[in-house]
């Protein structure tokens, strides 16, 4: 279990992280999100002791990372899959490692196995793409077989089957009751894998908890209706209080449950086709839960940047 | 520990820059050494002016030498490896040390390999002249002097690039100064002062003067150069070890 506790870090007079307290829980995948500058890294790095925090700790199972002995063996970690001598194969790159914690080398051959790289365990890094080092990286946070991993943007730079396969054996470390804590830019993806969420802004908490919570916090939520009396029903709904949008094969009412509108519908006689509560994705939770502490932004594309007189 | 120091021996084992400026540093002195062996000594005796020219040598092999100190650390940095060394091993102290223990076996090791194949070379190529000769108790000095050297400038070097973190900076700080800006700054000080400064001179008036086959007597002694050297190599690797143990990764 990883615990971290009003967790503070600045760069001279800018705070990267603010007072920051989490905890990831064992056997589930925890998401770390945050937009562009938000802090993430930061608080991986000040987890793992790369950077001193100025305040607050991070401890895993009760003890602080630097006071682990062989810390491979319980806390696997995956910050950037650059970080690899070009020159070095694959398999040195890991057996170096694997020598600082005695890690043996048959374990270097099997995580190679494990990640798909047998194949290129003597190729060197400089010649592999941003998919394979990605996998190398993975194949480095897996040597020491941690109870802990933490992952940030581990699916950047793969292919479809890649992505899928990181979701997969993200999902396969949980079940096996290790803490994964991942952090990404692929929302999606993440929703498809993450049991719990933590969400930061401008180096402070925003929300932390299942993710089910976080949705059901700032996803937008409303009930789509396909109907021959549609004008009908949206009248009765709109004096009960709700709000109609309009589509081509029916409507979307907003600020009203599905039951009340399937009520509404019965007592009045009226014919539906289709009444479903809809929910908006991870990603317009997460635009939304993060809009206030979204540090760096681009103009939108429907005020015609692209035309902008150049200078 | 040993498996730290295994680490970082495999890593300099495995990257192309630091075994080809090994290789330099071996290599280089002993080709030029051969050829020289060669071509001198025509007239039948070597007397000391053979351990001398070996002597020559030591900065050139130290001076290398001190580039593959400077690689085994900036080239983490360069590279990014050093994110996943401090993970591996969060106590800086330790890494620190292993860096440096495995800086000086590679350099010492490197030396006396250039020492051994100088010496062979030229007692090869010598005695197809019938020349021979034998080292004396002068000769042992400068060639322990020119292991000596090496150690300390690697170890100079090791510190440059961990106070740099930058292959361009660091190099060029580690042959620059002693080179060209230490002989630069000491010859003005000695002209200002109208007395010979260059003994104060760190690298040129004392670590390269290790190797000196005379003294003069407005010089450091052996011994104190020695100490003068040692001294000024101690406060860089204190610096480069305070610096990496508080810096963030």
């Amino acid at each position: 279990m990883i615990v971290v506790e009003n967790l503070t870090k600045s760069y001279g007079s800018k705070k990267a992280v603010d007072n920051l307290s989490f905890s990831v829980t064992s056997g589930r995948v925890t998401g770390f999100l945050g937009p562009n500058g938000s802090g993430k890294s930061t608080t991986m790095r000040c987890m793992l002791g790369l950077d001193k925090p100025d305040a607050g700790i991070a401890t895993f199972d009760g003890r602080k990372y630097t006071d682990i002995e062989s810390p491979l063996t319980h806390v696997g970690s995956l910050l950037d899959a650059g970080d690899a001598h070009k020159g070095r194969t694959a398999r040195n790159h890991l057996r170096w490692i694997a020598m600082t914690n005695g890690i043996s080398a048959s374990r270097v051959d099997a995580v190679l196995q494990m990640v798909g790289m047998q194949d290129a365990a003597r190729t060197k890094v400089g010649k592999f793409s941003l998919g394979m080092r990605q996998r190398l990286g993975l194949a480095v946070a897996l040597l020491g077989d941690p109870k802990v991993v933490i992952l940030d943007e581990p699916a950047n730079g793969l292919d479809p089957e890649g992505i899928r396969w990181t979701r997969e054996v993200m999902r396969h470390l949980a079940n096996e009751g290790r803490s994964v804590l991942v952090s990404s830019h692929q929302l999606v993806e993440l929703s498809l894998v993450a049991d719990d969420l933590i969400v930061i802004g401008q180096g402070k908490l925003i929300s932390s908890g299942p993710i089910g919570n976080f949705m059901t916090q700032h996803a937008k939520t409303w009930v789509r209706v396909v109907s021959p009396q549609f004008d009908a029903l949206a009248a009765l709904v709109t004096a009960q209080g709700g709000t109609v949008e309009r589509t081509p094969d029916g409507g979307d009412f907003h600020a009203i449950s599905a039951i009340t509108v399937g009520n509404i519908a019965a007592a009045n006689n009226i014919v539906l086709h289709e009444l479903s509560p809809q929910t908006g994705s991870l990603e317009e939770a997460f635009l939304d839960a993060t809009d206030a502490s979204v540090e760096y932004r681009g103009q939108s594309t429907t005020t015609n940047v692209w035309d902008a007189p150049q200078p | 520990m040993i498996g730290v120091l295994k680490s970082e021996l495999f890593k300099l084992r495995t990257t192309r820059a630091t075994k080809i400026v090994v290789i330099c540093s071996v290599a280089l002195p002993a080709i030029i050494f051969g050829l020289t062996s060669a071509f001198a000594f025509t007239n039948g005796e070597v007397g000391d002016s053979l351990v001398s020219m070996v002597g020559n040598f030591a900065p050139l092999t130290g001076l290398l030498l001190g580039v593959v100190g400077v690689l085994c650390s900036t080239q983490e940095y360069s590279q990014g490896t050093i994110r996943i060394t401090l993970v591996a091993t969060p106590n800086r102290l330790k890494v620190f040390v292993a860096k440096l223990l495995t800086t000086l076996v590679v350099s010492v090791a490197s030396a006396l390999l250039m020492l051994l194949l100088c010496l062979l070379l030229s007692q090869v190529v010598l005695s197809t002249r019938n020349v021979t000769f034998e080292l004396i108790g002068s000769d042992i000095r400068v060639l322990f002097s020119a292991v000596i050297l090496s150690a300390f400038l690697s170890i100079l070097g090791l510190s440059l690039g961990l106070i740099f973190k930058s292959s361009p900076g660091a190099i060029s700080a580690l042959l620059l100064w002693p080179t060209i800006l230490e002989g630069m700054v000491f010859g003005l000080l000695s002209v200002a002062f109208d007395n010979n400064m260059m003994k104060f001179a760190p690298v040129q008036g004392n670590g390269f003067r290790l190797i000196a086959t005379y003294v003069g007597t407005d010089e450091n002694t052996w011994l104190v150069s020695l100490t003068y050297f040692s001294a000024f190599v101690a406060v860089f690797a204190v610096l480069g070890a305070v610096l990496f143990a508080r810096r963030d990764a």
